[in-house]
């Protein structure tokens, strides 16, 4: 017999129903951990010659020999954009009217827009190890230790899920599967107005301006501080902040967008 | 007590451009174990007045109550004792059927367990067990109405709303459907079903309300409703514009439908001689003329004063004299 379920087993059910789409296509999660790869490897070799050991003694010495260390947060932050397809699974579930069947349901619906925030969540994870473990093998050695990988995950993680709230909310508010699929729109210009390549001191003119305003130079710098200097605690702490702020702001702007979408007409 | 009572319910559409009275005046009762058909055409207000009943959109005027409850004020609880299946079918392509319902089971709070029963149960309902492991995107539409008639019955609702449930389905198709709905009003489930298909209403709902521009302008059986126009219908057709022109202001209380001009009255057989010696005297010719016994169609045309479209002109007992 049927009885009241929690808002957790909800949570969880619906959760599990997302994870089972996104086996369903796998091809799908290929090409932003393809990107992700790739900028690793193509930076690594193009750059890793100049900047890497033989940089040693160098003004170009800012990767302190090994440059998969100062390039692999490029790499990580590009795999947290996967976060961005929180978005993408809410607006196929109000498209093909999966919303609106489980709206008539007596289920949360906390529980049917947290799903794919989760899922989105599970996918930075799985995404940024991935890009993690390439890095591992091709060389990356954290100055802090091991403890680095974890420190430089956590980041990647609440960037994504800021990427995830921003999808999320461009989504319910587009009503449209491109809507949510701007989150990577997003992506470009900053993750290249940022000191991608070189450190920030490197960058002239409108380029260094504009990246001090960017929040995703300080989750790079906070990531290559762990990577290549060691316990620079206040560059991790703005990094850890930009993140954690851009998290909230869009998760916010997420659940205001999802309580108006859900609210009756 | 009631399955369903809509008193008055009103819904206003407003945006910066306009505001739109999408469902204006509307009310019926549904017993239970009945089914009851909303009949009209696109944009009547059909789908609307389901959508409100199943508390998916605020109304705007008037109260509603399913099983005793309100639909605003307890929507809640609305939802526990209410199956939904509408017309933008909420089904993910990419699941199984098998998983779909095993998924809906457990969100309506069955243990794993008894999900996987229900399941089993449900699949054999609607004859998708042989094709419970397939992906529903390599379904037929027949096939998708069915399952998604299926999981709106996973927690055995008392009352089932279906939305244009065989639109778009091939005849074979439909009747399977029809028979299925059929079944769970045997079974004691009070459905409330809207069609478009004057057909579909007369062979399934026990009672039809027809709706046109957000109001209900008839309700009653099937056969209450053709007995409503009384008498036979004769219709008569004609080839040329003018000769329908000319002949409506001969058969003054004629109904005009394209090149048809249709008339109730008593004994219809009997007075084609008298209309057609009446056209004849005055020159107009008629291509075809015939009495039939009225059809829920010409209830329609009677209260709306159109034709549903794409309904066809099926006439029983059909007289043909060629002029």
């Amino acid at each position: 017999m049927n009885t009241k379920i929690t808002f957790l087993t909800q949570l969880q059910i619906l959760t599990k129903r997302l994870i089972l789409r996104v086996v369903r296509r796998p091809l799908a999660e290929l090409p932003n951990i393809f990107i992700s790869a790739f900028f690793l490897f193509v930076y690594d070799g193009a750059l890793g010659g100049v900047f890497g050991g033989s940089a040693a003694g160098t003004p170009f010495d800012f990767a302190n020999g090994n440059f998969v260390n100062f390039i692999l947060p490029v790499s990580i932050v590009s795999a947290s954009v996967s976060g961005g397809a929180s978005g993408i699974y809410l607006v196929e579930d109000i498209e093909s009217g999966v919303f609106k069947r489980y709206q008539s349901m007596p289920i949360s619906k906390w529980a049917i827009i947290l799903a794919p925030m989760l899922v989105g969540a599970l996918r930075v994870l799985i995404q940024a190890s991935l890009i993690m473990i390439i890095g591992k093998i091709i060389g990356a050695d954290p100055a802090v230790g091991s403890i680095g990988f974890l420190m430089v995950l956590s980041i990647a993680f609440l960037w994504g899920m800021g990427f995830a709230g921003y999808s999320v909310a461009a989504g319910v508010r587009s009503g449209s599967s491109q809507g949510a699929q701007a989150a990577s729109f997003l992506f470009f210009p900053a993750l290249f107005l940022a000191p991608t390549f070189v450190p920030r001191e490197a960058l002239r003119g409108w380029l260094s301006t504009a990246s001090a305003y960017n929040p995703t130079t300080y989750v790079i710098e906070a990531m290559r501080a762990i990577m290549v200097e060691g316990w620079l605690n206040d560059v991790i702490f703005k990094g850890y902040l930009a993140a954690g702020t851009f998290a909230i702001l869009t998760l916010t702007f997420a659940v205001l967008s999802a309580r108006k979408a859900t609210e009756k007409a | 007590m009631l399955a369903v009572e809509v008193k008055n319910i009103k819904k206003t559409f407003q945006s910066k451009q306009a505001t739109v009275e999408a469902v204006k005046d509307v009310s019926f009762e549904v017993r239970k174990g009945e089914i009851f058909g909303l009949l009209g055409p696109n944009g009547a207000g059909k789908s609307t007045t389901i959508l409100m009943l199943t508390t998916l959109l605020q109304v705007t005027g008037g109260s509603a109550k399913i099983l005793g409850y309100d639909v605003s004020s307890q929507d809640k609880l609305v939802r526990e004792k209410i199956g939904v299946a509408l017309q933008d079918t909420g089904i993910d392509n990419l699941l199984t059927a098998r998983e779909l319902f095993f998924t809906t089971a457990r969100l309506w709070g069955y243990s794993k367990e008894d999900s996987i029963n229900r399941t089993n149960e449900l699949l054999e309902l609607v004859g998708l067990t042989e094709a419970s492991e397939r992906r529903v995107k390599t379904y037929s539409g027949g096939m998708k109405r069915r399952l998604d008639l299926g999981l709106s019955l996973v927690h055995s609702p008392e009352v089932l709303f279906l939305d244009e449930p065989t639109t778009g389905l091939d005849p074979g198709s439909r009747r399977v459907l029809w028979e299925e709905i059929k079944r769970l009003r045997d079974g004691g489930v009070t459905v409330i079903l809207t069609t478009q298909y004057l057909e579909e209403a007369d062979e399934l709902a026990d009672r039809i309300a027809i709706i046109d521009n957000g109001l209900v302008v008839a309700e009653g059986t099937s056969d209450e409703l053709k007995a409503s126009i009384g008498g036979d219908v004769i219709t008569f057709a004609f080839d040329s514009d003018s000769d329908l022109k000319l002949a409506l202001n001969v058969i003054t209380e004629g109904v005009q439908d394209k090149n048809l001009i249709r008339i109730t009255v008593e004994d219809g057989a009997r007075k084609i001689p008298q209309y057609v010696n009446q056209l004849t005297e005055k020159n107009i010719e008629i291509s075809s003329v015939s009495a039939s016994k009225p059809t829920l169609d010409d209830v329609f045309l009677k209260v709306t004063g159109y034709r549903l479209e794409g309904s066809d002109n099926k006439e029983t007992n059909v007289e043909k004299v060629e002029d």
